[in-house]
Order: structure tokens, then C-alpha cells, then sequence
């Protein structure tokens, strides 16, 4: 029988993933992953509450479970780089860098030594292999997609990784946990990060940070101050309210100037560009077609475009100008539904001299 | 899949004489030991048979002993107990770093309520110094709570000389004896305690069961009001079926006591021996002598405690680590770190607590799966040339 190992939260996706495979056969053991949030009674994917609704589907299912602390890797490979692109000026996404470190990589890793075929986690995304090999594509339900904080899972990786849920949408997973009398068939999906709640997330920066922040003007782009920010740390390109200027057209961050210490302000039309470079890369296939489709942030539609390699950079092209391409989040390519691989995004390039010119 | 259980620490499996012993309890023997008539008579000599039996295993006076629920109910009833009674005499408590937490959140909660406590800070073996705890006394002193042996570590602590000075000093004396408690011999006079928390499930009796023992004279509050059980000192019907277990317990292990100290401190060293030659950057935690016999604790450097766990017990060998996460508080031990033990030794911490079924042939097991347990575990690297 083959072994696998499930990374559970608490939460439907990771539970039903479980069950899915206990049904298929598998020998299943459930692992939380603890990533020393302290704070009680709060909803989050990895406290206290957590760890004992996993643990109660684990019961359920009549399989082991067992709690490893990754509070340490989270600090050292998560966070402590989340607070640093903030403090760069970029907006970065801790997610991503979880996946990439920790989930399919430590405890992966840790995994397979311990003796299991497989590890299993509760995303909405599918691993499909053929002639040529493995390859991460997204799963049936597009809306849940999450193959856009996947895109960091190193190739080698993917033959030891099972999304059970790769062919069902969100509802039917609820309803199999229904069925299948799960205790969190119906509970809430968490929109904050594991570690901070969007409540806590300035107090959060501002502690970890620890004094660093310093107020500063906001400028337009033409270098005219309108105005003053709390700290760069608390802006993200696109971002429109929150500026505390009254202007005569609504005005949205363009762009994050650390060095200076500026938050650069403009209109719509200033958030548009053309290209941008990324550094980071993976890349889950070697010969990428040259046209591709690319996601900028997870919530944004893809969009057409060229790709070139320079060196250790991935350069995009869109053939239509996109809207705040943020520095820090990822851009990940696409060739019909399968994920090329991608990159942390560096520079935004306005025009497309700045990309040939290679001038980043 | 043969199970080895080398958790002995957390509890133990019930002796079937024990069981047996309880079993009248449930139908036969089943009166409240506080009732008038036969039945209840019968029920409270019962009781009170157990009751002389554990005050002569512990050199103590019958009415010493109070049966309580368990080790944590005994400590917390002897500390803010006494620190209840004293509070007009002084309001500081000495304890250690390394105490159980029923000891340590105690403590806390009484510094919320205006006393003061002082942590002593044991060394890297995790013993107290007698002489620090001679220079934490002040005028305002009212209880010293050392326990005997660590439950994590295994340390022994000199209580007998700690237990002198209290006595010399007139500072009531309480040791949780939680872990050596019918594993090695207690006198109360010779270790000079007025205080002593026990417990049944620690030697093979039941869950549910302990004592306090409380030297006559010393002054403490009740923790439980109601009835007038136990002389008012803990109110609430006595768990007639668990005390017999508990007195089956003692006799099962008045009698073995010894030889089986004897027995498991000789495997204990051959475990330590053959995990420190066998594993490279492996260290033993607490004292190498002055140590519970059945207990082995030692840290694997660059490995993760509960990999190791999870990796053993699909192996069927059942034991613990004192890393973050496994507990229910999600805190790395409290033991570990005050004994200095750095982030990441602490995290591949490893504590093997053997029990009366424990044999040799599961000590050589054990020396045959861990080596190449820690050797898988720390080049987890293959996985990325397997197949490929």
C-alpha cells in the first residue's frame, strides 16, 4: 500500500484531500504543520484551533496524526524575507515563499525520509505525467486555481506530490465533506496570511521591523509633493484609498521609492506598463513556446505575452499595457493550462525600449 | 507490528492485579465510604487500609496522607494551600526552572495575586544548588517547592539537603515526587518534606488517582470545599476504585522496587552508551548518574524531534520529544531551555522512558532503528537523486 503523507490545516480543502485518498487506497497520515502563531481563539491555518479540527478529521478518518513545528523555517525563510521586501518597497507574497521553503521542500523532503511515497496537500491545482514527465497544470475548478503560489515547486519535486482535488470544484468539496461527516465541512475559508491577521498586519510590520519605519512624502510623478505617507511599508502599487489626498482625479500608488523613502503617486493610466523582469525563476518546463499567457497577481486575469531569457531573468512583454505590476508579487506563464513556471517580479518596465534595452 | 512503549513518563499501563484489585469496587464494594451503614463501613476500611499502607511505604503518619485526583491537584492544592495559610506571615515562594508546569503555572498565578517567586535557575545537568536556594531566603519566605526527580530530564534532585535548610529555617517544604514515587525509596523524614504530591498512573495504577502528603503541623488552606472527607482537607467523595488501585499499585511496587531500579538503570546506561557511540552529534540531557533509572534523554543535532517521533512510531516504538508543537502548549520545553539547551538541540530532543515491560531485546531494537533513522533524516537529499 502506498504511503502518503497529507499536510492538513483544519480547514475542508486539506480534509477532504484526506479523505479522497483513504477512499483510493492509500495509507494516510495526517501532518499539521505548526508555525507558532500563539495567539488563541484567533482563525487562522495554523494555530491552536487548527491543530484540533485536523486532528478531530483525523479521528474521523481513523488515521494518524501528528503536529511538526516549522515555526522556526517559517521565521528564518518566510518571514523575516516578507518584513525585508516590505522594507525594499515591494509587496511581497509570503504565500509563495511558503510553498517554495516549506511545503514542498521541508516538509516534503522530511517526508520522503520518514519513509512516505507521496506528500498530499489540500490546493486546488493537478500534477500530470505522460511521456515527457510531470507537469503542475490547473485544476478543474478555475476559480479556485492555485497554481499561481505553486509555481515555485521545483520540477524533481512534483513526482512525490498528489492534489486530490485536482478534479472537483470547491462545492463539490464541501458536499463530500458533508457527506463524508467531516466536523469542518462547513467552516469559513481564512483570507489571512497564517501568520498575521489583516487586522494585526501593520502592528505586525511595524514590531518585526522594529523602528524602521519612518514617515516620508508622497509625491506625484513628476516629483511634486501632495502630501505625507506613515511608511512605505504600508502601500502596495494599485493601492487607491488610504493616501489622505483630496485630488481632482482618484490618484493610486505607481510606485515605491525605498531608497528615497517616497510613495509615488499618479492616475489610472500612470499604473499602466508594459513589461516587467523577474529573477527567482523556476521553471517547470525547459522549452517555453514564445508566446505565453502570464498572471501578474493571483486575482488578475492572464494576459498575452512574449517571454525572454537573459541570463538568470525572465523578461515579459505583454502586447497590452497592464495595470500595477508590483514588484515582490510573482509572475507566473502559462502555455494552455499548463504552468511554464515563473518568477518573482524585479522591475516594471513602462515601455518596451526599457525591456529590449535590457537597461534594468 | 510489535508496539514498544518507551513513554513510561507520560503513564503507564494499569498492572492487571491492579484491575483486579479495583474490580469489587465498581459492584461488590461499592458504598460511599462517608455512609453510616454497613456498606459505607465497609467501603472506608477500605480506604483507610490503603491510607496506612501508603503512609508506611512513605514513613509518614496515617493521617498524613490525603487522597487527591492526581499530581497536579496535589501540587496546586499544596502551594496555594500553604501559600494561602502563611500569606500574613510573608508572600515569597522558591521554586526552580524546571519544575512541572503544575508547579511553574501555579506559581504564576499566584504572582497575580501578590506574591512573590523566585525561579531558581538549575544548572546544565538540571540540578538546584542547595547553597542558591540558602541565599533566595528571605524574611518574607513562606514555601520552597522542589521536586524530587524531572520528568523531562530524569535529573534527581538533592532534596534531602534542600528539605535540611527549609527545616533549619522554619519554611515549609513541598517536592512533587511525581516521577519517583514507587520507582525509588521515599522517606519523608529523611528528605525532610512536609509536602509531597504522588501519583497512581506513574507505577501502573489507574488515571484519576494521587496523594498528598502533608507532614502534621504544616499549614495549608483546602484547595476543595464540600464535604468533610480527607479531615476537611479535600472535600469530595473518595474514588474508592482508583485508591485500591493505588494501594495495589504501591504493593506491586514496594516489592520490585530494587531490582528493578537495579534492572532499568543497567539498561538506561546501555541505551545512553549505544545511542551516543552509534549517532554522531548526539548528547545526553540531565545527569549522567544522579538520573531516574528509567530514564534516557538525548538530543540528535540537525534533527527535527517530531520526524523523529513520527518516523519511530510508525515503526511501533512510542516515545517523546520535547520540541515545540507536540505538547498541547506549542512551546519548546520549558526544561530544555533552562538546562541551556541551544533552539536546535532542544529541537531534537528525544526522551525514552522505559517501564516494567521494558527488555533488553527492545533497548538492542531501538539501538538498531534510530542510527538509521538519524541517518535518513539528515541526508534528506536522496530524494532529489532518487530515480532520477
Amino acid at each position: 500500500m502506498k504511503k502518503v503523507l497529507v499536510a492538513m490545516s483544519g480547514g475542508v480543502d486539506s480534509s477532504v484531500a484526506a479523505f479522497l485518498l483513504k477512499e483510493e487506497g492509500y495509507e494516510v497520515t495526517g501532518v499539521t504543520m505548526c508555525l507558532g502563531v500563539k495567539e488563541a481563539g484567533k482563525t487562522s491555518c495554523c494555530g491552536r484551533d487548527a491543530i484540533e479540527d485536523a486532528r478531530r478529521v483525523c479521528d474521523r478518518l481513523g488515521i494518524p496524526h501528528y503536529v511538526m513545528d516549522f515555526s522556526g523555517d517559517l521565521n528564518e525563510k518566510v518571514i523575516a524575507k516578507f518584513i525585508a521586501e516590505y522594507a525594499r518597497g515591494r509587496t511581497p507574497n509570503p504565500c509563495i515563499d511558503c510553498n517554495r521553503h516549506i511545503k514542498f521542500d521541508t516538509l516534503l523532503k522530511r517526508g520522503i525520509a520518514s519513509g512516505f511515497d507521496f506528500i498530499a496537500t489540500g490546493h486546488y491545482a493537478k500534477i500530470e505525467r505522460d511521456q515527457q514527465g510531470y507537469s503542475l497544470k490547473r485544476p478543474r475548478d478555475r476559480r479556485k486555481d492555485q497554481t499561481y503560489f505553486l509555481y515555485p515547486i521545483r520540477y524533481e519535486a512534483l513526482e512525490y506530490i498528489i492534489f486530490p482535488l485536482a478534479p472537483f470544484t470547491k462545492e463539490e468539496v464541501r458536499q463530500i465533506a458533508r457527506k463524508a461527516d467531516l466536523p469542518v465541512a462547513d467552516k469559513l475559508e481564512s483570507q489571512d496570511l497564517c501568520f498575521v491577521t489583516r487586522k494585526d498586519y501593520h502592528t505586525f510590520i511595524s514590531k518585526r521591523t522594529g523602528g524602521m519605519i519612518e514617515s516620508g512624502p508622497i509625491v506625484d510623478v513628476r516629483g511634486n509633493t501632495l502630501g505625507r505617507h506613515r511608511g512605505i511599508v504600508f502601500y502596495t502599487i494599485g493601492q487607491r484609498g488610504g493616501l489622505g489626498i483630496s485630488y481632482k482625479v482618484p490618484l493610486y500608488v505607481v510606485s515605491i521609492d525605498a531608497e528615497r523613502n517616497r510613495i509615488v503617486v499618479g492616475e489610472k493610466k500612470d499604473l499602466k506598463a508594459k513589461g516587467l523582469v523577474a529573477g527567482d525563476l523556476n521553471m517547470l518546463v525547459r522549452r517555453w513556446p514564445s508566446l505565453v499567457y502570464a498572471k501578474i497577481r493571483y486575482r488578475k486575469r492572464e494576459a498575452v505575452c512574449e517571454v525572454f531569457f537573459e541570463n538568470d531573468k525572465l523578461k515579459v512583454l505583454f502586447d497590452e499595457e497592464q495595470e500595477a505590476i508590483t514588484p515582490g508579487q510573482s509572475v507566473v506563464c502559462y502555455h494552455d493550462d499548463r504552468v511554464l513556471g515563473g518568477g518573482v517580479i524585479e522591475e516594471v518596465c513602462p515601455d518596451e525600449g526599457g525591456v529590449l534595452n535590457g537597461n534594468y | 507490528m510489535k508496539r514498544i512503549y518507551l513513554d513510561h513518563a507520560a503513564t503507564t499501563p494499569v498492572d492487571y492485579r491492579v484491575v483486579e484489585a479495583m474490580l469489587p469496587c465498581f459492584h461488590e464494594v461499592f458504598g460511599n465510604p462517608s455512609s453510616v451503614h454497613a456498606i459505607g463501613q465497609e467501603a472506608r476500611r477500605i480506604v483507610e487500609g490503603v491510607r496506612s499502607k501508603i503512609a508506611s511505604f512513605l514513613a509518614a503518619k496515617i493521617e498524613e496522607i490525603i487522597f487527591t485526583s492526581g499530581g497536579t491537584e496535589s501540587d496546586n492544592t499544596a502551594i496555594k494551600g500553604v501559600a494561602q495559610a502563611m500569606k500574613d506571615r510573608g508572600n515569597h515562594i522558591i521554586t526552580s526552572s524546571i519544575e512541572h508546569h503544575a508547579v511553574l503555572e501555579t506559581c504564576k498565578y499566584l504572582e497575580k495575586h501578590g506574591f512573590h517567586v523566585t525561579y531558581l535557575k538549575n544548572d546544565k545537568a538540571g540540578l538546584v544548588d542547595p547553597d542558591e536556594v540558602r541565599r533566595a531566603i528571605t524574611g518574607k519566605t513562606i514555601l520552597i517547592s522542589i521536586m524530587h526527580a524531572n520528568n523531562e530530564i530524569g535529573t534527581i534532585e538533592p532534596i534531602a539537603e534542600i528539605g535540611k535548610i527549609a527545616r533549619q529555617r522554619g519554611i515549609f517544604f513541598h517536592t512533587d515526587a511525581v516521577q519517583t514515587f514507587g520507582h525509588l525509596p521515599i522517606d519523608v523524614n529523611e528528605l525532610h518534606v512536609d509536602l509531597l504530591s504522588a501519583s497512581a498512573h506513574k507505577l501502573c495504577g489507574p488515571k484519576g488517582v494521587g496523594i498528598l502528603y502533608v507532614r502534621e503541623g504544616t499549614k495549608m488552606v483546602p484547595f476543595m470545599h464540600g464535604g468533610e472527607q480527607e479531615g476537611g482537607r479535600r472535600a469530595s467523595t473518595h474514588n474508592v476504585p482508583g485508591i485500591v488501585g493505588l494501594g495495589k499499585a504501591v504493593e506491586l511496587a514496594k516489592e520490585t522496587m530494587g531490582e528493578e531500579a537495579e534492572r532499568l538503570t543497567s539498561l538506561r546506561d546501555k541505551m545512553i552508551r549505544g545511542i551516543l557511540e552509534g549517532i554522531d552529534d548526539s548528547v545526553l540531557n540531565g545527569h549522567p548518574v544522579k538520573r531516574l533509572p528509567n530514564n534516557i534523554n538525548v538530543s540528535l543535532g540537525y534533527i527535527e524531534g517530531e520526524a523523529i517521533i513520527m518516523y519511530l512510531d510508525r515503526e511501533g516504538i512510542a516515545c517523546a520529544t520535547g520540541s515545540a508543537c507536540t505538547s498541547a502548549s506549542m512551546e519548546p520545553s520549558h526544561v530544555l531551555a533552562a538546562i541551556g539547551l541551544t533552539h536546535d538541540f532542544a529541537h531534537g530532543s528525544l526522551r525514552l522512558t522505559m517501564g516494567r515491560a521494558t527488555s533488553e531485546e527492545d533497548i538492542v531494537y531501538v539501538l538498531k532503528v534510530l542510527p538509521v533513522i538519524a541517518d535518513k533524516l539528515r541526508s534528506i537529499s536522496p530524494l532529489y537523486k532518487k530515480g532520477r
